[in-house]
């Protein structure tokens, strides 16, 4: 076969995989997602029914006695903890990004980039680990107890300050995974912009600070957003780290920032091994639905990234056109 | 040819694969020195963490009297220790629960054999009163995993604390999130005892936990313990394999009520008082709860240790010698010696329930 043939398959194989996943995750859920239905996503119950019963066969499909699942608390957890990192990691990532493009001299600079960039290679689970370990009992005696006392009136911030395990400590377990994928992308767009804008900027007035803020920043928006979207990726599928912080909350949705939660991709590896005691396999069916819907909630969130990007940048283009 | 772990059937072809290249991975590192080790046949243990502390004193005594034999430990929840004795990854699957019926159903030829009696304890860490023994009893414990009974202080607990002051801190019940047996004797406790709560929730290895705000769930008996070390004004299940633990993280223990309406620690005397009311109804099979028995000093959560095992092995190498590591780990001699036992704060199977689980163990091939 020609070389050129060759590449065509390997080419296909790629995006195929995608496809052989979905039908997959859809093919071997399928008797979950009849049985479940749409109220798999509203409702907050996960029960695998009575274990020590026979099965019993509701509406074609073989179940124990009691069984019901909804992931309603699982779907909350997953984008709260989500959204929670990137408030967190958006502005700091930025704002180190910003510094070691701007405010660090030639030699530091190489070295502190490289940490940053050797921070993104850190596996999850030794944030998760650090989380459990040192982050928990300092939050969970400290942190959280006086922020619940000061800001009792807010909103989310008020109430039972927890264990430490929760959606807070979750959130900046995560928004550090994803600082350094922030901080490293914009960096580099910020050093590949061209010194003639910001010595104009300078030469016409403006401080180093309103050249980054006014010039540089705007100019690198579409990659920020672009490094955004990755993390959001990150964190809507960090499993090992948000399993060990998370509190592992069952069949309820948080009431304020330092409750208990779980997320869908943890939620997958701490019950694979109970849904397999299930003798009419539904539980672990069920699990596939969830990884089917973490999987196009992150495929919509990565296209729904992609024509963001594309639109903001035609309009860039019209903007720079005239 | 040697015999490893490898060669137990794996379920999945991609799995055999991989575990047929280690296996030819460590048959050729092996063969250098491979004289040694020529006959060593290799079990593997997984499952329970709360008899995973007398795997691991068994072991080694063991295997200094059999070199011919390596057996390899794990705790990993009895969950995982029955699937895969199943699947034949593990010989012996650790498990403080038992199969149920429709899982008998399926693997007819798997073997629920007990090894020793455990109990678990019920631990709290609520400041100033962790030297205390609070009383807490089945309904009461099946009002704060269902989020009924909300503050330490709440009536239900000051009436069985009579003159003990109760802080008006909420209660952080902890439950285990992975498959065990720890939250299959726990919700058993609540089941027999508490109407509601078997009709609602009812008892599992896995059971849908209700609603508590603020609940957490961890892994594993040590995962129990840090949990509840870190967490104040907590409730936890713990198995007594892990007592030590818990009074280095300083937990409280609780007096728990008996079906007499009594409340008593687990102690060696209660646990034996408990398994003469109960175990004589132990059937052939040896699948029968012992939880809630009846008897003024009878501690209420009991339970047989169960080694998972199925009875059709791959090699009768590998037959031979479980049956050995079995027939010693029941033995008065070996296993139950009391040192072991005394170690982790098992007790003894009785003479009769030790001969039920001989024959189990003959029918191993």
């Amino acid at each position: 076969m020609r070389f050129r043939n060759w590449l065509a398959i390997l080419a296909g194989v790629l995006p195929m995989s995608l496809v052989v996943i979905l039908v997959f995750l859809t093919v071997y859920a399928w008797p979950a997602i009849r049985f479940n239905g749409w109220g798999f996503a509203f409702r907050d119950m996960w029960n695998l029914g009575n274990l020590y019963a026979d099965s019993v066969t509701s509406g074609g499909v073989s179940i124990q006695p009691g069984a019901e699942y909804g992931i309603l608390f699982l779907i909350a957890g997953t984008l709260l903890s989500t959204l929670i990192a990137l408030m967190f990691a958006i502005p700091v990532g930025a704002g180190a990004a910003v510094f070691l493009a701007e405010a660090i001299p030639g030699q530091l600079r190489t070295w502190i980039s490289l940490f940053v960039e050797l921070l993104a290679a850190i596996p999850s689970v030794v944030f998760g680990l650090w989380g459990y370990v040192v982050l928990i009992p300092f939050l969970g005696h400290h942190v959280f107890p006086f922020m619940s006392s000061t800001l009792d009136l807010v909103p989310f911030f008020g109430g039972p300050p927890g264990s430490g395990y929760g959606l807070l400590t979750a959130g900046i377990v995560l928004a550090m995974m994803v600082v350094p994928l922030i901080t490293a992308t914009l960096r580099d767009a910020l050093v590949s912009q061209p010194v003639a804008l910001k010595e104009a900027t300078i030469a016409l007035g403006a401080t180093r600070f309103e050249a980054i803020r006014y010039i540089l920043l705007p100019r690198t928006r579409g990659v920020l957003i672009g490094a955004t979207f990755l993390a959001l990726g990150r964190a809507l599928g960090e499993t090992m780290a948000v399993l060990m912080v998370s509190g592992n909350a069952l069949n309820y949705l948080p009431q304020n920032i330092y409750s208990p939660i779980s997320t869908m991709a943890a939620f997958i590896v701490s019950q694979l091994d109970s849904a397999l005691q299930d003798p009419s396999g539904l539980a672990v069916k069920s699990l596939a639905e969830i990884a089917l819907v973490l999987c196009v909630i992150s495929v919509a969130v990565n296209a729904a990234a992609r024509l963001m990007l594309a639109a903001w940048g035609r309009r860039l283009s019209t903007v720079e056109g005239a | 040819m040697k015999t490893t772990i490898a060669s137990a059937r794996p379920k999945r072809a991609t799995t055999g694969l991989k575990l047929l290249a280690a296996a030819a991975l460590a048959a050729g590192a092996l063969s250098v020195g491979s004289t040694a080790f020529a006959a060593q046949t290799q079990l593997l243990e997984t499952g329970s963490t709360l008899l995973y502390p007398l795997f691991n004193l068994w072991v080694p005594v063991y295997a200094k009297a059999h070199p011919g034999v390596r057996i390899t430990t794990q705790g990993t929840g009895s969950g995982t220790g029955i699937s895969e004795a199943i699947s034949g990854v593990a010989q012996i699957g650790a498990s403080d629960a038992y199969m149920s019926n429709a899982q008998m159903k399926v693997h007819p030829g798997m073997l629920n054999i007990p090894l020793a009696i455990s109990s678990q304890m019920v631990n709290y860490n609520v400041p100033g009163l962790n030297n205390k023994h609070l009383n807490l009893s089945g309904p009461v414990l099946a009002g704060i995993y269902s989020g009924t009974v909300k503050y330490w202080d709440d009536a239900s607990i000051r009436k069985l604390n009579p003159g003990v002051k109760l802080p008006h801190k909420m209660i952080v019940p902890v439950h285990r999130t992975d498959g065990s047996g720890d939250t299959f004797i726990f919700s058993q406790y609540l089941s027999f005892s508490t109407q509601s709560w078997n009709q609602h929730v009812g008892y599992g290895t896995t059971i849908s936990w209700p609603a508590v705000q603020g609940g957490i769930g961890a892994e594993g008996n040590p995962g129990m313990v840090n949990a509840c070390k870190t967490t104040a004004y907590c409730v936890a299940y713990i198995g007594i394999s892990y007592k030590n633990s818990t009074e280095e993280a300083k937990l409280g223990e609780a007096r728990l009520q008996n079906r007499a309406g009594k409340f008593v620690l687990p102690t060696p005397e209660t646990v034996q008082t408990a398994v003469q009311a109960t175990a004589a109804k132990t059937p052939a099979d040896e699948r029968i709860s012992l939880i809630f028995a009846p008897g003024a000093q009878s501690y209420p959560i009991i339970n047989y240790e169960y080694a998972i095992v199925n009875s059709k092995q791959p090699t009768p190498q590998h037959a031979m010698e479980l049956k050995k590591f079995l027939s010693w780990g029941i033995s008065a001699k070996g296993g139950e010696a009391s040192h072991f036992m005394r170690a982790v704060g098992f007790v003894p199977l009785p003479a009769a329930i030790a001969r039920l689980s001989e024959n189990q163990v003959a029918k191993i091939h």
